[in-house]
């Protein structure tokens, strides 16, 4: 019974969350902003290379999302913060997990919706060309961990924040941290400074070699288990911290 | 019920609380008392769970606020004093949100979402934005969002600062109304706020508990003197002093009068001054044209109160 009203309690913040992203302007320039810029960089590879495939699109989503996720997310608790509807959360039966949960699987959602608005992309190659299905998919799927993991870091880093500019600029920092790490020439060049530093690193931070796999349709475990442990870290440690403000 | 227990926290070196103690029965209203920054928000936040003391407990209903904190906060309907409303969604979805938020569902739902509109004034801007809303219904419809469970427990901080008088008497008729059926702490640093609403007050100060009681207590407490106002037709000198000769009374101070004389007689507490001034004056034949006792307002209280609560500090 306590889990189901806890459950229950999740949904709640997760429809007031969701919705709130639809109540103002900034989610439909979010939205329109983030199809034009993929599909522009989609189309400009497909007019000077004359290659019909999502490379270009998927290849750019990690830097591109280290800009768009943080500022979906940073509104998720700094707003709360600012308005005093935070002490009204904390004040809810229900445990600080619960409307984090509810709170980062609102985003989780507006990021998937946004993405789902790119799919037009595959069906316009796979009228164009002969697509390899298994590499879309997982793809896709890569693209949806990706966010999720930026979508991690950014909700912590809103948690941290009073102010939303102060949680987007964090959570860019952090995002692109992960970004760098995986780097190969970075991970060189810190291994000439530590050896074996750079490449322990990008093992298991950085995020490229985990998500390159991906877009060449292979679905390892290894690499399932980075994005979601990785992003399950950052949710925990968003938990934690709200906890903690306590004392 | 709620029982406070040598709270204390600090923020930084900034020392909020020191051993803060009271208890509230079940059924009765507490007026919390203090000048800005004595307290009475930190105590409050201690006491909903959103803030943990350096040490001390708080127990509602016997239920530790620490251990069990989602209990408590069933139990507990607050209004904070930011009050917390998403700009953003009119009044009925916020309340409905908030509800849902609190376990309510279906017809129970839409029924305390009616008793609460009702209660608190809020049918005319029911379909507004919260956002546009004047800062009397920016208030009520928080007031609202802590009564949507139908809470036995209610924690109000600041229920009326901002508000013009008409809305404050609103606010206070609706405490009122509520006298009786929940146990209520409402916090103020508006001397004139409590006696209308409720008798018992707590009084803090500088995070340290400089009284409690019922206000009459405390002005005799911390006045030491009963106050009497006389006034007679009679020869002012005569009347001045056979008061002078009554025992019980240790101080007396001639007033201005526009017939007769009026004086402001002072006395022990445990004496009936009223009585002994009534019985002089039939033994001497003055007729009264006045004689009553004059409660001390909060305001002078509180300012003895305070005073006295420096001075110790000072010594210690
Ligand atoms: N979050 C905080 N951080 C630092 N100081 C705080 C914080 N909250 C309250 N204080 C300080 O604690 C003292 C008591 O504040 P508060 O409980 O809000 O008083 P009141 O509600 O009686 O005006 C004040 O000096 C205030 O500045
Ligand atoms: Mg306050």
């Amino acid at each position: 019974m306590h889990n189901d009203l806890n459950m229950r309690g999740s949904l709640t913040i997760f429809r007031r969350e969701f919705a709130a992203y639809f109540n103002s302007p900034i989610a439909y320039i979010f939205i329109i902003a983030f199809l034009v810029l993929n599909a522009g960089l989609f189309m400009t590879g497909f007019f000077l290379s004359g290659a019909a495939d999502l490379r270009g699109f998927f290849g750019n989503l990690p830097f591109f999302l280290i800009f768009f996720i943080p500022a979906v997310s940073m509104r998720l608790w700094a707003e709360d913060k600012r308005l005093g509807t935070f002490e009204l959360l904390m004040t809810l039966p229900m445990r600080t997990a619960d409307v984090m949960l509810g709170k980062y699987l609102a985003a989780l959602a507006f990021y998937l919706v946004a993405l789902a608005g790119t799919l037009t992309l595959p069906i316009m190659v796979g009228a164009l060309g002969n697509p390899d299905g298994g590499a879309i998919f997982s793809s896709y799927l890569g693209a949806a961990l990706l966010g999720a993991l930026y979508l991690g870091i950014g909700t912590f880093t809103s948690g941290l924040m009073r102010d939303q500019i102060s949680a987007v600029i964090l959570g860019i920092m952090a995002c692109f941290l992960l970004f760098v790490l995986g780097i190969p020439a970075v991970a060189a060049t810190i291994d000439g400074w530590v050896p074996g530093l750079g490449s322990l690193l990008q093992n298991y931070l950085g995020l490229s070699s985990h998500y390159e796999m991906m877009l060449r349709g292979v679905v390892g475990a290894a690499d399932l288990a980075y994005f979601l442990g990785l992003t399950a870290v950052f949710l925990v440690l968003n938990a934690l911290w709200l906890e903690g403000r306590k004392f | 019920m709620i029982e406070v227990r040598g709270l204390s926290k600090s923020f930084g070196t900034m020392k909020a609380l020191d051993d803060v103690s009271f208890r509230i029965n079940r059924g009765e209203i507490l007026g919390f008392l203090g000048p800005n920054g004595a307290g009475k928000s930190t105590t409050m936040k201690i006491i909903t769970t959103f803030l943990a003391p350096d040490s001390g407990a708080v127990t509602v209903d016997g239920i530790d606020v620490l251990e069990r904190p989602l209990e408590v906060r069933r139990r507990i309907g607050y209004l904070p004093e930011n009050v917390p409303l998403y700009l953003d969604m009119n009044i009925h979805e916020y309340l409905t949100f908030v509800g849902r938020a609190r376990g309510l569902e279906g017809a129970r739902l839409r029924e305390r979402l009616d008793w609460c509109v009702e209660a608190c004034g809020l049918r005319t801007e029911y379909r507004k934005n919260i956002g546009e809303l004047s800062k009397g219904y920016k208030q009520r419809t928080g007031l609202a969002q802590a009564l949507i469970h139908d809470p036995d427990i209610l924690i109000l901080d600041e229920p009326t600062s901002g508000l013009d008088p008409l809305q404050i008497l609103g606010i206070r008729d609706l405490i009122k109304s509520l006298a009786g059926h929940k146990t209520i702490i409402f916090s103020t640093h508006i001397l004139q706020e409590v006696s209308p609403v409720t008798d018992r007050v707590v009084i803090i100060n500088e995070g340290s508990i400089i009284a409690d009681g019922t206000v009459a207590d405390l002005s005799r407490g911390a006045m030491g003197t009963n106050r009497v106002f006389i006034g007679a037709r009679a020869e002012a000198g005569a009347v001045e002093a056979a008061l002078r000769s009554l025992p019980v009374v240790t101080e007396l101070k001639p007033l201005r009068a526009t017939e007769g004389c009026r004086f402001e007689a002072r006395g022990p507490f445990s004496d009936d001054l009223v009585g002994s001034i009534e019985r002089l004056a039939r033994e001497r034949g003055w007729q009264l044209t006045e004689l009553h006792e004059a409660p001390y307002s909060l305001e002078d209280t509180f300012i003895a109160l305070t005073r006295r609560a420096r001075g110790l500090k000072e010594v210690a």
